[in-house]
């Protein structure tokens, strides 16, 4: 293998971890929320850039360490889902076929946080970029690597590993899967069924906030991104299988990949339609998804 | 058996909409005159015309049959770029109008077959992937779309006599697409094609069992909304004098959603008040665009929280008891 195709295999390999832990974590908040609430979260993709503008505003405008503002942009998801969750999402847990409302909910949601953003950040600017968390270039052989888009792949892979362990050995990690598997058998068992649900729609909104934000540290993004990012998240929720953390992460990373790959020989469009296309066959033959609970 | 005797009489179809829709008519075929003196004006009520045709196709496919489709603005879309290529290889528009109609017909059949195995919110979600599809199709396929950039100064139709069809006769024909398209519906829904899609809304395994063929009639309800999507695209297309992929993207089919869902789904008169309510909006708030699309949005999420029915369920239905709650332990507790 000459040096330049070298160089283009291993930053195509890069590209694909980074952006694949991203898409991981996106779709991850997206699935937690849809296994636990029965949410199909349309908004996700706006929630994404909404991470990513708040980081901007508060690197950029305010002069904020890149690292502290991730903390808070995170933060701040927190009490944004809580409210979500008092005013509208509660309103439907015991309705029947719920999922329909919250799609049509996430979508309404969609388009207010569309025209707000072409009201504000769209005005100010077209491409945002955010200060690096780290500076300097590792060379791994040939390619060279900003240190700051590793760093952004390390904590997007601890925030999954994380996520993981929370999920699996944490009480409340626990009564979130319990209340998964089985509503009424988790409140039979003394688990507080609504304080799960809400506890599970501010943790995967969290998730989807992280993404947005190391995604904002590793690229300049635009606008645009959010509809892109909605549509790949449910093409990966639906093809990993609804629910399905696991297939989530799985899914995820191979779509990074795919994304990075066809990007350098063809163009993203195509990697879109290969997306959907999958998804299509996905929800035709087998609805419920490669790694079904 | 002793076959059911149906009586066709289009008098005893019509009953109970009579009055309405000669207010309608009159109103429909009354605005272009009254607002001819004011172009813009008389614009803006052309556009909510194609919009009321486009709320009735949404409503028979969404109202009355339980799906929501949301590549119904793609299917639109096909009949549009289909009329403008035609007419721009030579068609006369009053040819490739039906050929439009017809693509976006065969197209919602195609496209509608997903609602065969899926229901709810697999269905909503297939189609809003099909969309997506179609949106995309429509920038890449550049040769044929001009891409992002869109198609500008599309010619306008001729009338007879060679002149082009412009100012108030093209309002007339918008009105008379609007009207046309309300009277097809309300036939429909009054006649036993519209009893069966009733039926399959309500529940499709058990207008099965009942012998109700639901593949064919999913597919009927999937040609005749997409027919109406087309013939709108069809005619929205030289009038605006425009088109992009924009023009009928995921959002506008949300909006058309919203004009249905707003007036109230289900019912003749709810989307076309829902149309005529909603429509102008979006023109009146041209120079804000942004306030529309939040006050779409916030729109959208009333209609789910507040009144599912619509307005014009409200007036018909008695709002339902919420279902009590199912499985919440009386005390709270921390998660063990």
């Amino acid at each position: 293998m000459s040096d330049a195709n070298l160089i283009i295999f291993l930053s195509t390999i890069s590209t694909g971890l980074i952006l694949g832990s991203i898409f991981a974590l996106v779709a991850v908040g997206v699935t937690i929320v849809y296994g636990s609430i029965w949410m199909p979260n349309a908004a996700n993709g706006q929630f994404f850039v909404l991470a990513a503008l708040l980081g901007w505003t508060m690197t950029v405008s305010w002069g904020i360490h890149p690292a502290i503002a991730a903390i808070l942009v995170i933060g701040v998801s927190v009490p944004l889902s809580y409210g979500l969750e008092y005013i509208l999402v509660r309103r439907f847990y015991d309705v029947p076929n719920r999922n329909i409302s919250y799609f049509v909910l996430s979508l309404g949601i969609t388009q207010i946080l569309t025209g707000i953003f072409a009201a504000t950040y769209g005005r100010w600017s077209d491409q945002f970029q955010l200060p690096p968390l780290v500076s300097g270039i590792t060379f791994i052989g040939p390619l060279p690597v900003a240190n700051n888009r590793l760093m952004v792949l390390a904590l997007a892979l601890s925030i999954l590993a994380a996520l993981f362990a929370l999920l699996r050995y944490h009480r409340y990690g626990r009564a979130i899967r319990a209340v998964f598997q089985n509503r009424d058998a988790a409140a039979l068992r003394g688990v507080n069924v609504k304080a799960s649900y809400s506890l599970s729609f501010a943790l995967g909104n969290a998730v989807i906030f992280a993404g947005g934000i190391l995604f904002a540290l590793a690229y300049s993004f635009d606008l645009t991104v959010a509809w892109t990012m909605s549509i790949t998240a449910f093409a990966i929720m639906i093809i990993g299988g609804p629910g399905s953390v696991l297939g989530a992460v799985i899914v995820g990373m191979v779509f990074g990949f795919t994304q990075a790959a066809v990007s350098t020989v063809a163009s993203p469009t195509i990697a879109a339609f290969s997306y959907l296309g999958a998804m299509l066959l996905i929800l035709l033959f087998k609805p419920s998804g490669l790694f079904a609970r | 058996m002793t076959p059911v005797t149906e009586k066709k009489d289009l008098s005893l179809l019509a009953k109970g909409h009579g009055l309405p829709l000669a207010c309608f008519a009159v109103v429909a075929f009354a605005t272009p005159f009254l607002l001819s003196g004011n172009r813009y004006f008389a614009f803006v009520a052309g556009v909510t015309m194609i919009h009321i045709l486009w709320a009735s196709g949404m409503n028979l496919l969404y109202g009355y049959t339980g799906l929501m489709p949301l590549m119904f603005a793609g299917l639109a879309g096909i009949s549009a770029y289909t009329v403008v290529g035609l007419t721009a290889s030579g068609w006369s528009f009053w040819l490739a109008l039906p050929v439009g109609a017809l693509a976006a017909s065969i197209s919602g059949i195609i496209l509608g077959l997903p609602s065969l195995r899926l229901k709810g919110f697999y269905f909503t979600l297939c189609s809003l992937v099909i969309q997506t599809v179609v949106t995309l199709g429509f920038i890449y396929f550049s040769g044929l779309t001009n891409g992002d950039t869109g198609i500008s100064q599309i010619p306008l139709p001729s009338m007879g006599g060679g002149q082009p069809l412009s100012g108030l006769a093209y309002d007339l024909v918008l009105s008379a697409a609007a009207v046309i398209g309300v009277i097809v519906l309300i036939v429909i829904v009054k006649s036993t094609l519209g009893r069966r899609l009733i039926a399959i809304r309500e529940d499709d395994e058990l207008a099965g069992m009942l012998g109700i063929n639901v593949t064919g009639y999913k597919m009927i309800a999937f040609f005749i909304g997409s027919l109406f999507a087309g013939v709108g695209g069809a005619l929205y297309a030289p009038y605006i004098g425009f088109i992009s992929p924009r023009s009928f993207d995921v959002l506008i089919s949300m909006n058309i959603w919203l004009m249905v869902a707003f007036g109230g789904r289900g019912t003749i008169w709810g989307p076309v008040i829902g149309a005529i309510l909603l429509a102008p909006l979006s023109f009146l708030l041209q120079e804000y665009y942004t306030v529309k699309d939040i006050l779409y949005g916030l729109l959208i999420i009333a209609v789910i929280v507040l009144m599912p029915a619509g307005i014009a369920g409200g007036f018909l239905r008695k709002k339902k008891e919420s279902a009590p709650p199912l499985d919440v332990p009386a005390t709270p507790r921390g998660a063990k």
